[in-house]
């Protein structure tokens, strides 16, 4: 095999196994990857283009199994409601999109689903933590603000505009609440979140 | 076998032999019981249990063990742990009767017998059919063949026989071959076909003995004819039985090409870049959870409609922002319209026939407007308007309404209707 399409299915390897990956800006692109730029200008993100007959909709097609998701309805509303904040102008592309508290995500999820504070609050903290490991959302725990992760870029025009749809039928971000909406990461415990309940 | 196919067989009839002749045959009958001895069930018929087989290859091994003297009913079972008393017994007095074991000494109260060596043959013989599905024994018997067609003192009358033998053998083998892939199921053909097929070597070896025996004796042009012909046919034979069952294996995607334990060692034993060979073409990537744009759309919806535990109940729209008027409770009035219509009806009359007014309407739709209107006048408690409703019904089958209650619309609540006017 030569070395490059080695290096290519090394990327797509790569990929495969640890989600998409921040590289420094200047690295070439392998075939068939999508190159995202992260806001700063220093550094890119390789993620997979997939083509549309190669999706997982191949697996419902051969009838295998996908992946097995914790509370896929649950986890899908929270990425629902992150796309509702994150994506500033739906008339624009929808990355890289722009971070905000993930105090918002919970109120937004809230006023779709109509629970409690609590409820909601450990709802969208167990979403964000599934989807964030993908490569869906970027987490950054520490300041407590949400991202459109790059495995986003993967949705095709169609589907874009169905999201559009979607963006506009959705409730709008709430005023952010005093103090106890803020979602703590990992680190501070949700179990202590839990028991605080 | 070759032992038994090669003695003459008398096809004369009985009546013509001769004592020496007479002999012979009974010498070769006594041969042919011996051989299917570890065959038979009882006198007359076949074994149903291949177990049975293990059982005569014991006693026969058990009379190898004990030499010349030969063994007992009673030795020969315990000469047979492995097998109950009375299934050996059973079995060593049907060999007994098929003279598979003999006396040793031929009378009356002798105890010992011997075994001949003729089904002891015969079972190993059956042992390797049963195990490699009789082509090894086909090589064998080409082998055989060859080594008779070649060997110094062969006669014509040798290459002869070798070459009809090995002619029959052929077309008997095309001929099922030909016969399932007409006629048979595929399944069918499949089954028989592992025997039948797929041994070009088979053809190779059986033109080689070909050549032998006409290099050696050219006089024997027509029956290697004959061979070349049955080897053809063979071979067309494997060619259709082949491309039948690649027709059929076409639309399984080949997987009916092959019986499923092939598959499965295959699936165990290939190396990884074989196995890998067969998803060519596959492209698969969702290790990580995938969301559609449309599967997102409907988690929201199926939220909304959900609703979480605690619904509001439906409520008016101005429940919410004040408190109603109380004028608003009150229901519109169109008292002055009703009044107005009352007055256009009656047109200055007194009273006037329900039927006459719907007449004068003429279509449907007006009349039942108008019965509207007068219905509500006379339920109105402002207005001393009244409709009042008699007996009679004029039935006109003409344009317009084909009947009509009779009935009258006049001032006054409760006022009488004289009688016997129309």
């Amino acid at each position: 095999m030569p070395p490059r399409d080695q290096e290519t299915a090394l990327w797509w390897a790569r990929i495969r196994a640890a989600g998409p990956q921040l590289v420094a800006a200047g690295t070439p692109v392998p075939p068939g990857l999508l190159r995202l730029a992260e806001p700063g200008g220093t550094q890119v993100w390789f993620t997979t283009d997939i083509p549309n007959a190669g999706g997982p909709a191949t697996l419902d097609e051969l009838d295998l199994p996908r992946p097995v998701l914790e509370m896929p309805n649950d986890t899908a509303r929270v990425l629902a409601a992150c796309v509702r904040c994150c994506w500033a102008d739906p008339a624009g592309p929808l990355w890289p999109g722009v971070a905000v508290p993930s105090g918002l995500v919970v109120s937004v999820f809230r006023a779709m689903t109509g629970r409690d504070g609590i409820v909601a609050h450990r709802a969208v903290v167990g979403a964000l933590r599934r989807l964030s490991w993908p490569g869906w959302l970027l987490w950054d725990t520490t300041a407590a603000v949400v991202r459109l992760g790059p495995r986003v870029a993967a949705w095709n025009q169609a589907e874009l505009s169905t999201l559009r749809e979607l963006w506009r039928s959705m409730p709008a971000p709430g005023p952010l609440p005093a103090g106890q909406d803020d979602v703590p990461g990992p680190e501070a415990g949700d179990d202590a979140a839990e028991v605080d309940a | 076998m070759t032992v038994s196919a090669a003695r003459p067989v008398p096809a004369t009839g009985p009546a013509d032999l001769t004592l020496d002749e007479v002999a012979t045959e009974a010498a070769v009958l006594r041969l042919y019981r011996q051989i299917f001895a570890v065959l038979a069930r009882e006198a007359g018929a076949m074994i149903m249990d291949a177990g049975l087989i293990d059982v005569d290859e014991a006693i026969l091994e058990a009379f190898a063990e004990a030499g010349s003297d030969g063994l007992t009913v009673a030795e020969a079972v315990a000469a047979c742990p492995r097998f109950d008393a009375a299934t050996i017994e059973r079995r060593f007095a049907l060999l007994r009767d098929y003279q598979a074991v003999a006396k040793v000494v031929d009378r009356k109260n002798e105890q010992h017998y011997r075994a001949a060596f003729a089904p002891y043959v015969m079972l190993l013989f059956l042992r390797r059919l049963t195990e490699r599905g009789g082509q090894s024994e086909l090589h064998q018997l080409l082998t055989l063949e060859q080594l008779n067609v070649t060997k110094p003192d062969a006669t014509q009358a040798d290459g002869r026989a070798s070459a009809t033998r090995m002619t029959k053998i052929f077309r008997l083998m095309a001929n099922e071959l030909a016969s399932l892939v007409q006629r048979g199921a595929a399944d069918a053909l499949r089954e028989h076909a592992q025997l039948l097929w797929g041994n070009r070597s088979l053809i190779t070896q059986a033109e080689e003995v070909h050549a032998a025996v006409l290099t050696a004796w050219p006089q024997l042009g027509q029956e290697c004819a004959m061979l070349r012909i049955a080897l053809a046919a063979y071979g067309d034979a494997i060619e259709s039985a082949a491309g039948r069952l690649l027709e059929q294996a076409g639309t399984t995607r080949a997987l009916g090409l092959l019986p499923a334990e092939t598959w499965v060692s295959f699936a165990r034993g290939a190396p990884v870049a074989d196995l890998a060979a067969v998803l060519d073409g596959f492209v698969f990537d969702a290790p990580a959870p995938w969301f559609s744009a449309q599967g997102l759309a409907e988690a929201v919806e199926s939220a909304r409609q959900a609703g979480g535990t605690r619904l509001r109940p439906p409520r008016a729209e101005y429940a919410e922002t004040a408190e109603p008027a109380p004028g608003d409770l009150v229901p519109a009035d169109d008292q002055a319209e009703l009044a107005a219509a009352a007055q256009r009806l009656l047109g200055g009359r007194e009273r006037v026939s329900v039927a006459d007014l719907l007449g004068e309407a003429g279509d449907w739709p007006t009349c039942r407007r108008l019965l509207a209107e007068m219905t509500a006048i006379h339920h109105h408690p402002a207005l001393d308007y009244g409709l009042t409703w008699a007996d009679g019904l004029r039935v006109d089958p003409g344009p317009g309404l084909a009947w009509t209650s009779e009935g009258w619309f006049g001032r006054g609540q409760a006022r009488p209707v004289p009688a016997g006017k129309n």
